[in-house]
């Protein structure tokens, strides 16, 4: 069990950067998740830690040893891929002890620690089975198997659930984070998918065009996000990002005009706010304009309207009924807002 | 990849390619350069009751240890790719010089070796690859369109060309032909001339080989379109039907543009092969009427009396160069192609 | 594909049945015509009078009493000592297909794995290298075999062959390497593989229908050499298709042709069975190349 560092870590292909001055210290034991949309350098990243792509700059360490001219075999780490790469010509058990075997793992544990594996991942009745025999999400916990089975210092996954239909994906997850809890072993996950990250990591790393934007808990991302990159990627919708001009604490756009906001900042500024945290009402509020579309979500409808040239969107009660085109009018608590500066896309205010 | 286990693993073949494919280049390069030494003369001074008579003859002993203690021969310089069995520039000159118009000087420059190997190659090579595709073409659509059942029965006689030995094909057709072979017996016939041979005339000696040539290539473009057919995005063909779009306009609008990156393909590798023609003169013994740059090589390593090492390397290297020129599109592009997308 | 997108009108079907029909025809006459003659005597084969001479063969009833001859056969194989040329075939076919799969996919795995620079240099030079009449090349060998005095001997020709062939060998095999996702070689070296145990026992179970095809190739690129046989093998070691060219020289002279026929027909049968089992592989390898673009 060690914890994994990454100091000033840099990944170039001729002149093309994946990866730039990417710097974390992961805990023992912790649930570290990697989110970013593709192409973001994620992969990449995990692929330097397991030893699958050369580091260009930097040290990486896996307990106290630096692993940068290790191969991936001696680096005690295991992987589950996205597309699984299960062996196709070995049975199931064979897939799960394939590790064992390459490592000269004596025989009688081989066996019992295989059927340890498959139990842990409720493989026991298709050890027999190939992989071209198997389901999807089958293949995915082979995979996961053969990951768990030589009780590695490290996990890796790369987007292992990508490959899954959306039911499979929520009890597969689930199983991952039971597995986690349960083995304690250091973990890194790599995904696209923002609920994924919500819902598995003690941390995430929020990563875009190769540099890290944020690196916090959970919670924290989606409330405080760094910046207007996060916070327009993390939550579903995403958070509505207006641009608007502000002074004296009050912020004025196109249909949207809101007070109370702190003095600290003015001029031209971003104003971000979260769907949830409007509400319409009757009367006066700080948004007034017309539907553009009505969304029923079954829990709460959703409304979209045009507020400083973008399309804003507020959550509405589930009775709430309009029609297109008719008028709409909103508040927000101007302490649930967030200003993030218009050139930089970095926020301006703590919230309060 | 690491490059140390990248060279481990390319080495083998690397270093097969480097031994047998460029040292080669670079010793036909220095052989060129060099000549047969010509035979040791002695002259003798032979006095008999009748006076004395200088004899020359040639001293075989000699002869034979020069060309021992030097195999190349002698420098010849750039000699051996200027004289008449090669670019035989002075003789080119002459023709331009002085000629009786373009028939006149087509003719008088087919009568240098290297110029009548030259062009029976580039028009054997621009001839056969072009009808290739487009009777692999067709044959590929009437295979499409067969019942299923007999396709694999059809897809087996039609790969029999290809897959033949060039030098026994060539063979099996040559006897057939021959004026005592059931073709060549059965024309004789049909144009009631029973002096008729495909072998006598070269023009008809070209026909024969070219002929030969659409038979043996056809099945490679055939089966590569054949496998192009099978990947048509049936939505465009769909659509196109639903469309208005007669048969024929879906051939030309859809399956078509569909295999243009394939033909390109089958061009390339069509004239690579076809290029290097050279078994079917063998086979068809049609050495007096079309020889191919291959073939000249061929002749001159082949000579009973003596291998013409310095002549043949010239030849190479000119036909490299024809290579070359070849393939100078594709390089190109696909440079191009690579600066594009190198990261 | 009996559907409307392959309906047809009647006169268009039968255009297009009959052509190929003609194809048919003229790619498998010859085979069959060669075949049947092959046991006849040189008098029906090559029958002024009339061509049906062949087929029923009067000349080979009155010569041999018999309506086939292996006369032909006996002519070549045994009085003619073919057989040592059909050996000589054999071993040089296996050893250059070995060794060139050897070479080949350790090339071409390598080729595909690697996303460096020099990878797109190396292919070049092999389709540059693919392109070269093998003829060139010989010119280049002569010589310097001469001098090390290996010229004329099997193992020099296997050598060559499988050099000349590797560049047609690696593109061949890339092309199928690319088809296996790197995940398989990548999670086998996470698992404790190195690169080439990962090689070994991950990727090339999974090749074996490209190895099967690749190895096709090169056995056909060998069987069918005539340049490279012809000029570095001397008299005694001389493989199947050389012998049979220099069977040409002597047998027009002697009136034994049907030594020759027969002989053609022999070597041509292997490339026969081959066809036949292995019809599939020829023709995915025809398009392996052609897939990728």
């Amino acid at each position: 069990m060690a914890g994994i560092q990454l100091v000033n870590v840099s990944k170039r292909w001729g002149n093309v950067t994946g990866v730039r001055n990417f710097d974390l210290t992961i805990e023992d034991r912790e649930f570290l998740v990697l989110l970013g949309p593709s192409g973001c350098g994620k992969s990449t990243t995990m692929r330097m830690i397991a030893g699958l792509e050369d580091v260009s700059e930097g040290e990486i360490r896996i307990g106290d040893r630096v692993v940068n001219k290790l191969e991936p075999k001696d680096r005690d780490i295991s992987m589950v891929f996205q597309s699984y790469g299960l062996y196709p010509n070995m049975t199931v058990y064979e897939n799960i002890r394939f590790p064992l075997k390459v490592r000269k793992v004596p025989k009688e544990e081989q066996h019992d620690r295989v059927m340890a594996a498959a139990e842990m991942v409720g493989l026991t009745d298709l050890l027999e089975r190939r992989p071209a025999a198997l389901s999807g999400g089958q293949r995915q916990r082979v995979a996961l198997g053969r990951a768990i089975v030589r009780e590695p210092t490290v996990f890796l996954m790369d987007e292992p659930l990508s490959n899954l239909d959306a039911k499979l994906r929520v009890s597969t997850r689930a199983q991952i984070k039971n597995l986690q809890y349960r083995l304690k072993t250091t973990t890194i996950y790599v995904t696209h998918d923002q609920i994924e990250a919500m819902t598995l990591a003690d941390r995430v790393v929020v990563m875009n065009r190769g540099v890290i934007q944020q690196i916090a808990t959970p919670t924290e991302i989606y409330d405080n996000p760094a910046n207007t990159f996060v916070a327009g990627f993390i939550g579903s919708p995403a958070m509505n990002l207006v641009e608007g001009d502000i002074s004296d604490g009050v912020f004025t756009t196109e249909n949207m005009r809101l007070e109370g906001l702190p003095h600290t900042a003015s001029g031209r500024v971003i104003l971000g706010f979260r769907a949830e945290d409007a509400t319409v009402t009757e009367g006066e509020g700080a948004i007034t304009g017309s539907i553009y579309a009505l969304e029923l979500l079954g829990e709460a409808s959703m409304a979209a309207v045009h507020v400083g040239g973008e399309l804003v969107n507020i959550k509405a009660g589930k009775a709430f009924r309009a029609d297109i085109g008719d008028k709409l009018t909103a508040d927000i608590r101007p302490r649930l807002c967030h200003l993030f500066d218009r050139e930089t896309g970095e926020r301006i205010s703590e919230r309060t | 990849m690491r490059h140390r286990d990248f060279a481990a693993f390319i080495a083998p073949s690397l270093i097969a390619m480097f031994l047998f494919i460029v040292l080669p280049v670079g010793s036909i390069m220095v052989q060129s350069l060099f000549v047969e030494h010509d035979q040791v003369l002695v002259t003798t001074k032979n006095c008999g009751p009748f006076g004395c008579k200088e004899e020359t003859r040639v001293d075989t002993q000699a002869t034979e240890k020069l060309r021992r203690e030097e195999p190349l021969g002698k420098f010849n310089g750039l000699g051996t790719y200027f004289n008449r069995a090669h670019l035989a520039i002075a003789q080119v000159g002459q023709i331009f010089s002085g000629n009786h118009g373009f028939g006149d000087i087509v003719s008088r420059l087919y009568d240098l070796p290297f110029y009548k190997a030259l062009s029976f190659t580039l028009v054997y090579t621009f001839l056969v690859t072009p009808l290739c595709m487009v009777s692999g073409f067709l044959v590929a659509l009437g295979v499409n369109a067969i019942p299923r059942m007999i396709k694999g029965p059809v897809i087996f006689l039609s790969l029999l060309p290809y897959i033949i030995t060039p030098l026994l094909g060539s063979l099996i057709l040559f006897w057939m032909i021959n004026t005592d072979g059931v073709i060549g017996a059965t024309l004789q016939l049909i144009f009631n001339d029973p002096e008729l041979s495909l072998k006598a005339s070269p023009v008809l000696t070209w026909v024969t080989l070219i002929v030969y040539g659409v038979w043996h290539m056809t099945p490679f473009a055939f089966v590569v379109f054949y496998a192009g057919l099978q990947t048509l995005p049936r939505d465009t063909i769909e659509s196109a039907m639903i469309d208005g779009a007669s048969r024929w306009e879906r051939i030309r609008n859809v399956v078509i543009p569909h295999l243009l990156p394939l033909a390109t393909f089958v061009a390339l590798i069509l004239m690579m092969d076809n290029f290097r023609v050279f078994e079917p003169i063998v086979g068809f013994s049609a050495a007096a009427n079309a020889t191919s740059l291959s073939f000249a090589i061929y002749n001159d390593l082949n000579g009973q009396t003596d291998q013409l090492f310095g002549s043949a390397s010239a030849t190479s290297v000119l036909t490299m160069i024809g290579v070359i020129i070849l393939l100078l599109p594709v390089l190109v592009r696909t440079w191009r192609d690579f600066k594009g997308r190198a990261r | 594909m009996a559907d409307a997108v392959m309906r047809r009108n009647t006169t268009q079907a039968i255009v297009a049945t009959s052509l190929l029909a003609i194809w048919l025809v003229l790619a498998a006459f010859p085979f069959f015509w060669t075949l049947w003659g092959s046991f006849k005597v040189e008098a029906d084969f090559f029958s002024r009078q009339s061509w049906w001479n062949a087929i029923s063969g009067p000349a080979t009833m009155l010569q041999t009493g018999g309506h086939f001859t292996l006369d032909g056969y006996r002519g070549a194989w045994i009085q003619r000592e073919f057989w040592r040329a059909a050996l000589n075939t054999g071993i040089v076919t296996v050893c250059v297909t070995t060794i060139s799969l050897v070479f080949g996919t350790l090339g071409g795995y390598a080729l595909s794995r690697s996303t460096r620079r020099y990878t797109f240099w190396i292919l070049i030079a092999a389709l540059v290298f693919r392109a070269m009449p093998h003829i060139t090349l010989v010119a280049g060998y002569l010589l310097p075999f001469f001098k090390l005095n290996i010229w004329g001997v099997l193992p020099t020709a296997i050598v060559v062959l499988v050099a000349i062939n590797q560049p047609f060998t690696i593109w061949m095999l890339h092309s199928f390497f690319m088809s296996i996702p790197k995940d398989l070689d990548e999670s086998a070296m996470v698992d404790g593989c190195t690169r080439f145990q990962a090689f070994r026992w991950v990727v090339i179970p999974v090749m074996w229908p490209g190895v099967i095809t690749t190895g096709l190739f090169s056995f056909l690129l060998s069987y069918n050499d005539f340049a490279v046989t012809a000029m570095l093998l001397n008299q005694d070691n001389q493989t199947m298709v050389p012998k049979i060219n220099s069977f040409l020289g002597t047998v027009q002279t002697e009136g034994t042709i049907m030594y020759a026929v027969a002989a053609v027909v022999s070597a041509t049968v292997p490339l026969f069975m081959l066809v036949m089992f292995f019809q599939r592989q020829i023709v995915s390898g025809l398009t392996a190349g052609a897939v990728k673009g």
